[in-house]
């Protein structure tokens, strides 16, 4: 599979501090991706580099097979929605429609009209004066309007109501199953990468704390309590995400691909959020993913 | 690019466009007149001495003469603060507003190279700047021709008529205002992208746009070709004469054998050509500001040297200056493409 964002010892510095610091990372095409981590982790700055907005300092970064905004072809093939939508405030709704068309060959004007009439914008109206939904809107209509191959998404709802982020991902997800278009999506509401992503990366402190498909991610996740147990006398297939123990009792989050049979624990299943949050929690540490088949080592 | 550029760019231009339709509609009321008082001044024909006369009569009367002095010195001014006006307003925001309110990231990832965007924006507005600033000159030039005619032939001192050469008219004639309106802007887009913040790159590109053009006039435009000396007697030159003491001093503004010259410096030298200030003691028995003293003081062999730059000069001059200024304006732009494309955000 190609990757629609390919990172290899990516770094990003401003004079003394990194921003994003040896990053590694492959995000899949034709998934939507979420991308959730703790605020710091190097999201935006991730994201960022990926659109061509920043150079790396260090290490380097391919989107879509190629190094990013090297030129308009490639420009053109990815979309941008910054956070909280960044619009010219004095420009009217129809004359951003207008630049999209001038400064993008592909544009599909068509769609963009639609899409403003469905979103219920006013041509005439003013960027400055729209409300947060309607910029988040207008800015994922721009970048729809490109026909980018990848679509980039940076914190899209986090300033917007519930109605709005709901309104606003339903366009997205509608627009995603039309044109087929890759999705990355940074954001720290849990809700709304479950509802749109099928494909998670957790990012703590610019790394890669666990990937994988959502479903595949559920699916070997686990809940087990029981009596209290060292988790080193655990199978070699079950990883210990993490745990907490009383005197009598253990609660461990566990990773594995195999069935749990032992009787003693109760198994239960994970939400997503619980497992984002027990891969974003700093005190746990984190096991190196053993090889799928072979011995373990 | 062109046309985004322009629907971003409307309002400043159109603002533009009014002011320089306002100072036309000014200037065509009451240059015709102007021109009338010039003709009927006989400086057109004159010969030798009877020119710094005609010309001296012309500038009076105009000095004395609503609204022509208020035009006169309202036209330099505006001239000379377009450049700033355009560096502050036109300039400072160009990207430190797109930083500001981070359109960037709207900006640079549409289907154009943030180099051809940049280029672009740098480009028209640039043009439009300058533009401006050289058809404020150019109308003014044509309104103030027979004033700069009459100043040319005899200085007369008067606050309406200054020599091609003198500060503020020089900068404000000829091709100069293009190339401090290209500095200005560059300036400004510059400052914005040094300092990312509209407001603070507003003041500093005023505060180093000011600086640059006190200096320049100051300190660099005197030796941008070498100056010519002349010397002649004392008593050949109309000219100032201070004495205090014993000490003299005598400069002189004018050159009648070199109209229009820029006056660098004067003052009396001895026989050796060294400047001296202090009168000798052979004539300092007589009155100060007697008529004994300067033919006493030339039979001591004192005499005027003048460092003077020749009117003959005045194109190449006005070149010269020009062609540094757009030289450091390419230089900042040059700046600006690198540092958003290598440093970036």
């Amino acid at each position: 599979m190609t990757a629609a964002i390919e990172a290899t010892g990516l770094g990003k510095s401003y004079r003394r501090t990194w921003a994003l610091r040896d990053c590694t990372l492959a995000i899949p095409e034709g998934r939507v991706t979420g991308l959730v981590g703790p605020n710091g982790a190097g999201k935006t700055t991730l994201l960022q580099l990926a659109t061509g907005q920043l150079r790396p300092t260090r290490g380097t970064i391919s989107v879509l097979g190629a190094p990013p905004a090297v030129s308009p072809a490639q420009l053109a093939r990815v979309g941008f929605v910054a956070q909280d939508a960044p619009l010219y405030a004095r420009m009217r709704v129809a004359d951003h429609l207008r630049m999209g068309a001038w400064l993008n060959p592909g544009w599909a004007d068509e769609l963009a009209q639609r899409r403003i009439a469905q979103v219920g914008l006013d041509p005439e109206q003013r960027a400055g004066s729209l409300s947060g939904g309607q910029r988040a809107q207008l800015a994922l209509t721009l970048a729809l309007a490109k026909r980018p191959g990848l679509l980039i998404l940076d914190e899209p709802a986090a300033s917007l109501d519930p109605l709005a982020r709901r309104e606003f991902l339903r366009g997205l997800m509608e627009a995603v199953a039309e044109h087929g278009t890759s999705v990355v999506l940074s954001s720290h509401l849990v809700t709304d990468l479950e509802r749109v992503c099928d494909y998670l990366i957790v990012l703590v402190a610019s790394r890669v704390r666990v990937a994988g498909e959502v479903s595949a991610l559920l699916a070997s996740h686990h809940r087990l309590s029981g009596p209290r147990r060292d988790p080193g006398t655990l199978p070699a297939d079950q990883d210990v995400i993490e745990e907490s123990h009383t005197d009598k009792q253990s609660i461990l989050l566990v990773r594995t691909d195999e069935p749990v049979h032992d009787p003693a624990w109760t198994v239960k299943p994970v939400s997503l959020e619980e497992l984002v949050i027990a891969y974003m929690n700093p005190a746990n540490d984190i096991p190196a993913r053993r090889p799928q088949l072979g011995v373990a080592s | 690019m062109i046309r985004l550029t322009w629907l971003q760019f409307r309002a400043q231009a159109l603002t533009a466009a009014a002011a320089l339709a306002a100072f036309a509609v000014l200037l065509a009321a009451t240059g015709p007149h102007l021109a009338s008082l010039y003709a009927a001044s006989r400086i057109t024909g004159c010969r030798g001495g009877t020119c710094a006369t005609a010309a001296s009569g012309f500038l009076s009367k105009l000095a004395a003469t609503s609204p022509y002095p208020i035009v006169y010195v309202l036209g330099i001014g505006l001239i000379l603060a377009a450049p700033a006006i355009i560096g502050i307003f036109w300039g400072a925001p160009l990207i430190a507003r797109e930083l500001e309110a981070r359109t960037f990231a709207l900006a640079w990832t549409q289907s154009i190279t943030r180099t051809r965007w940049l280029a672009v924006k740098l480009t028209l507005t640039g043009l439009a700047a300058m533009a401006v600033t050289e058809g404020l000159s150019l109308m003014y030039g044509w309104w103030a021709a027979p004033i700069g005619e009459a100043a040319r032939l005899g200085y007369s001192g008067q606050p309406v008529g200054m020599g091609p050469f003198s500060l503020p008219a020089f900068d404000a004639h000829g091709i100069t205002p293009l190339g401090y309106a290209a500095f200005a802007f560059t300036l400004g887009v510059t400052a914005g992208v040094l300092l990312r913040r509209a407001v603070p790159a507003m003041a500093i590109t005023l505060a180093i746009f000011a600086a640059v053009q006190v200096a320049f006039p100051l300190w660099i435009r005197p030796h941008l070709s070498p100056a010519r000396h002349t010397s002649a007697a004392l008593g050949s030159y109309n000219g100032s004469t201070h004495v205090s003491g014993s000490d003299f001093a005598f400069t002189v503004d004018h050159l009648p054998s070199q109209p229009g010259a820029w006056i660098l410096s004067s003052g009396a030298v001895n026989a050796a050509g060294q400047p001296v200030s202090t009168i000798p003691a052979a004539c300092a028995k007589l009155p100060a500001g007697g008529p004994g003293l300067t033919p006493c003081l030339t039979g001591q062999g004192w005499r005027v040297a003048i460092t003077y730059q020749p009117a003959s000069r005045y194109w190449a001059f006005q070149a010269t200056e020009t062609a540094i200024y757009l030289a450091l304006a390419l230089a900042l732009a040059g700046y600006c493409f690198w540092r958003l494309n290598r440093r970036t955000t």
